[in-house]
């Protein structure tokens, strides 16, 4: 699974996040993007020596800067659950409606009905 | 190209740029080598004391504090008795 899968699952979870610098923040993830920049609430920071602390109502984190994050035990098997039920669900969804056509694609070749013109062919037509 | 695919599920070694050696399952990985691991430990190494085991649980590492990952032989992994392991720990990474 991938690293910003497990991320962007972890939204209103609450996380530790350490900084290169060794500095630690322990809040709750409210959003992220592809670069791992993450914003948080109700955060604790403390500085790297561990004898400072903050209490910050939000907070903007840039992903270059992240050393790691710890996330909730639990949320490994929620996203791989919530993962699988995706796939069932979207396997599911194109099998219905769209079964027995075999790949899918819309009906072509001779058994359909052309809506061109009508010509003079050899089968059909006005003779003489 | 070398991929990390091989390693995924199986428990494996991180070493950081700081010096900190982990050990986890490897659940995911991804193009920048970040990476996911499971049921993971922080291993201190002291020359005076035996290896002190740290649970940590559900890590996301960003791949470029990664300096090392090595695949653990399970079984040989459990046959070694940690409190008897003697060894400098690793100093951070100079350039």
């Amino acid at each position: 699974m991938l690293p910003l899968s497990l991320l962007n699952a972890a939204q209103n979870k609450p996380m530790l996040v350490e900084l290169k610098n060794g500095e630690t923040f322990n809040g709750h993830l409210v959003n992220c993007d592809n670069f791992m920049n993450i914003t948080l609430r109700e955060v604790y920071q403390t500085n790297p020596e561990g004898d400072r602390f903050w209490k910050l109502k939000e907070c903007y984190i840039r992903g270059s800067t992240i050393k790691y994050l710890r996330v909730p035990d639990p949320l490994l098997d929620l996203v791989k659950d919530e993962q699988t039920r995706a796939r069932e669900a979207g396997r599911s969804a194109r099998g219905g409606p769209g079964g027995g056509r075999g790949r899918g694609a819309p009906p072509r070749g001779r058994g359909a009905a052309r809506g061109g013109p009508i010509r003079g062919g050899r089968g059909r037509g006005r003779g003489g | 190209m070398a991929s990390l695919q091989g390693y995924v599920d199986h428990r494996v070694l991180l070493i950081l740029q700081d010096g900190r050696a982990i050990v986890g399952v490897m659940a995911g990985f991804d193009q920048k080598s970040n990476v996911v691991l499971s049921d993971s430990k922080e291993r201190v190494y002291s020359t005076d004391e035996g290896v002190e085991e740290i649970p940590l649980g559900l890590y996301l590492v960003k791949g470029d504090q990664i300096v090392l990952i090595g695949e653990l032989d399970e079984a040989l992994d459990q046959s070694v008795d940690l409190s008897t392991v003697r060894a400098e720990p690793l100093p951070p990474i100079r350039y």
